[in-house]
């Protein structure tokens, strides 16, 4: 009785053991890392405050700015190493490139203080003197070759793509580098803003290596990261020596929060100053809040549905032309993304270079689009389908409301949801996406070339089938140069010539939406999702 | 009881060796991760080409498994697509957040479950017993994230009583511990009540009482040991119950654990650190497992394993 007293206590004790090791495995050593430290602002305005009440809580922390993060951690820093919106949206503080783009979107000096081309394929810049990285190494020529040497020598790096067009680059002195280009590039200058382009500090990651340097950054940005917790926040801590100025805020905390919920209930409960991707159907609670400002700005992301023009009815522009005609997008835009989006004329945004503001979109009109069915021989009751990501629970609805709206017109719409992967991998590359689909998205560099390129000529991964001599020459034209008002022209023709081709239905822009709060100052909604936190203050 | 364990172990590396293939073959029935990758930037056709031979996409699947097997057998499973990290790497530096709430979550629904339970049992029939068995029904049946929702809104927005959300020490442990307790609580706590009412109906129990011992010594030290074993099994089963609850919870309450970490992965396609995060779950589950298997030998003398005296 005794002994079996004695192995029952100690098995007990032992299962407990195990099973606290089994998952506590990673604890001890992860806590250093991870999730360990305390942190003292949200912590102070979540204990302190008890007696607020009502809306959100006044500002929690004038020295250090939170921002509440939904697109999360872009779980490395290494600006060749990435693809993701959330890198560039905090690493755009961090880094610089040769050209700065803000908020606005004008290029502007950066790294470089300017820039000449020598011949179309020659480009020659000069960089800024007396710039020093966050570690104290000096920026010159050979930090400008060592960053483009390693991205290009990366053959796994999803950012090489796009900047394959750089053959080499040169050191002329260490103010003064050349890029010798294998081909015209007219986008380049714009790409060389963000991204894969950021210039990294030579001395640092050859010391360190790749893998420290992806979780400790360093860069010549406005702020530097000091705290790294992998999938929950970076803290980052004001460059003093940046070289447009000192940032006016010392600390500022980024916390990554994916649920969109979360962060609103991190709005009202007063933990945060900024929050980043706000559900329009809660939109109006921030609207209503008197500590919080919304912000809108129309973002890169654009929806359309676009024709399988090699399918019959699809290859008569009578019936593509009906069917812009025969959908009402403002109806769309306020009922499905309840008001925060705007109508589009092609498939790019009004931010977008390359998108003619003068060019109008499609008016709803049913009666026209009816004539246009009856002239093009389509009889009533024709049914078409129409295939879209069914995780996709905004098309879905936008689907629907098409599907109704044809109806009107006496179109039968068939609904094909399918499998993400399937859709985009398989389905749109092989032309089998039924005869129209939904497409979107959106590129930072917000420049038409690459839409452009990909889905109006021909043998492209999403456009199989669809060209047009008319439009291969313009984009032929836009590419072959580096004068951005020829190259404007040309698109000016392209939008004018896709919209009387009807190649596809533009639905609308996505706006994004921010919740800022109204004491800070020099906030602006960037329509390309990059934060430009440098000259934020408090106004009190 | 040494071959015992040897077999189980054997079986283990089968099991993970199924597993291994069944993530590998699902993960990539999804398509090329490679023009999910580029959406952001220019996805032209011979970009996708490129990157692809670059990640070794291109190869044959069985050359691909190898490698992945190969690789995981020394826990290496590769670097990340998405940030060209170690997996390995990226796993250990959430494991700990992840452990935190597995033990937060186990703690508070073994301090739950037990009073409930047992004062369920004893008063079995009384208004006790019908509070002890809606709490058991409401842990079991509402599903976690609302609930975690739920106290965000009560505890974080309106009472102002605990951080919202992230990981700043032990105050951000609170509310999704008890959100995910309170569902295993909800199990147990059913599962240690009936346990108790089959244990108090024995006759050894009634001797017990009628030598005179008091009703609190004969409940806690003869009763629930005896009641410990099916809790026990159950704790051990719920484990893999537990870890889904957490990969949920960590969204909802921005947790820096390995849920988040498998759902971002999940999204951007990013095949090692799917495959590495599955198989490492799966190995921690099967040894959670193994060691309540183990532990009925200890609790219970009347177990003998493996057919041996």
């Amino acid at each position: 009785m005794n002994k079996k007293h004695w192995l029952s206590v100690l098995a007990l004790t032992s299962v407990a053991g195990l099973l606290l090791a089994g998952c506590g495995g990673g604890a001890s050593g992860s806590s250093s890392s991870g999730g360990g430290g305390a942190n003292a602002p949200a912590q102070n305005a979540a204990s302190n405050s008890t007696a607020a009440s009502g809306t959100s809580k006044p500002a929690v922390n004038s020295n250090t700015l939170v921002i509440a993060d939904g697109l999360g951690d872009p779980q490395s820093w290494d600006p060749i190493a990435t693809f993701v919106i959330a890198w560039g949206e905090i690493a755009n503080n961090i880094f610089d490139g040769l050209v700065y783009r803000g908020p606005d979107l004008k290029i502007q000096p950066g790294l470089a203080t300017s820039w000449t081309y020598k011949d179309p394929k020659t480009l020659e810049f000069t960089l800024r003197k007396g710039v020093k990285f966050q570690d104290g190494e000096p920026f010159n020529a050979e930090a400008v070759k060592f960053t483009f040497d390693r991205l290009l020598a990366d053959k796994k790096s999803p950012q090489l793509s796009n900047y394959t067009s750089i053959q080499s680059v040169q050191v002329v002195d260490d103010y003064h580098v050349i890029f010798h280009l294998k081909t015209v590039d007219p986008v380049l200058i714009t790409k060389l803003a963000g991204y894969g382009a950021m210039i990294v500090p030579p001395q640092y990651i050859k010391e360190h290596g790749d893998s420290y340097f992806a979780n400790h950054p360093i860069g010549t940005g406005a702020y530097q990261v000091v705290d790294y917790k992998p999938g929950e926040s970076v803290t980052l801590k004001a460059n003093p020596d940046y070289w447009r100025g000192a940032p006016k805020i010392q600390n500022i905390q980024i916390k990554f929060v994916p649920d969109a919920n979360t962060r609103m209930s991190m709005m009202q409960a007063g933990t945060v100053d900024i929050v980043e991707d706000v559900p329009p159907a809660q939109a109006q609670m921030v609207k209503s809040d008197p500590n919080f400002n919304l912000d809108v700005a129309g973002s890169p992301t654009v929806s359309e549905i676009r024709f399988d023009t090699s399918k019959p009815y699809m290859n008569n522009v009578d019936v593509r032309q009906a069917i812009n005609y025969a959908i009402d997008k403002n109806a769309i835009i306020q009922k499905v993304l309840n008001g925060y989006g705007q109508p589009v004329s092609t498939f790019q945004g009004a931010q977008s270079f390359g998108n003619d503001p003068n060019l109008k979109p499609y008016p709803y009109d049913p009666q026209k689009a009816e004539q246009l069915l009856q002239k093009a021989g389509v009889p009533k009751g024709t049914t078409l389908t129409l295939t879209y990501d069914g995780s996709d629970s905004t098309f879905s609805e936008v689907a629907q409301a098409v599907q109704e709206e044809l109806q009107q017109v006496g179109l039968n719409l068939k609904l094909q949801p399918e499998d993400t992967n399937t859709f985009y991998n398989q389905l749109i590359p092989q032309g089998k996406a039924g005869d129209m689909h939904e497409f979107g998205w959106g590129g930072w560099t917000l420049d038409f070339d690459n839409t452009a390129e990909l889905l109006y000529s021909k043998g492209q991964f999403w456009n199989p089938d669809f060209s047009n001599p008319q439009i291969t020459a313009l984009l032929n034209q836009e590419r072959s140069t580096n004068d951005q008002s020829v190259r404007q022209q040309a698109f000016y023709k392209m939008d004018q010539l896709l919209q009387q081709l009807a190649v596809e239905v533009p639905l609308y822009q996505q706006d994004t939406i921010w919740a800022v709060r109204n004491s800070i100052q020099g906030w602006v909604t960037p329509p390309d999702e990059r934060m430009d936190l440098w000259d934020l203050s408090y106004s009190n | 009881m040494a071959r015992y364990i040897i077999k189980r172990l054997l079986h283990t590396v089968i099991v993970l060796i199924g597993i291994s293939l069944i993530v590998f073959i699902t993960i990539r029935l999804t398509g090329n991760p490679v023009a999910a990758m580029l959406q952001n930037g220019t996805p032209s056709k011979q970009a996708i080409a490129q990157l692809t031979a670059a990640l070794g996409l291109n190869k044959p699947l069985i050359v691909q498994y190898w490698i992945f097997l190969r690789g995981a057998v020394t826990l290496n499973f590769g670097t990340s697509y998405a940030t060209g990290q170690p997996v390995m790497q990226m796993i250990m530096q959430r494991m700990g957040a992840t452990a935190e709430l597995a033990v937060g979550g186990i703690i508070v629904g073994l301090v739950l479950a037990f009073p409930v339970g047992i004062a369920s049992a004893i008063w079995r029939g009384t208004v006790v017993d019908l509070f002890g068995r809606t709490f058991a029904l409401l842990g079991i049946s509402f599903p976690n994230y609302w609930l975690g929702t739920m106290f965000i809104l009560i505890f974080s927005v309106w009472l102002h009583l605990l951080p919202v959300a992230g990981d700043n020490g032990f105050v951000s442990l609170v509310l999704p511990s008890v959100t995910l307790g309170l569902i295993l609580a909800g199990i147990l706590a059913r599962l240690v009540r009936s346990s108790m009412l089959d244990v108090l109906s024995a006759q050894y129990l009634t001797t017990a009482r009628a030598k005179g011992l008091h009703w609190w010594r004969v409940t806690i030290s003869h009763a629930l040991r005896n009641a410990l074993l099916p809790t026990i099994t159950m704790i051990g089963l719920q484990f893999g119950g537990l870890l889904g609850g957490i990969v949920i919870l960590e969204q909802v309450f921005a947790w820096p654990g390995i849920g988040q970490l498998v759902i971002k992965a999940i999204d951007q396609r990013d095949y090692p650190v799917v495959q590495g995060v599955v198989l490492f779950l799966a190995f921690l589950l099967i040894l959670v497992n193994l060691v309540t298997d183990l532990s009925y030998a200890f609790v219970d003398p009347r177990v003998r394993i493996g057919g041996e005296k």
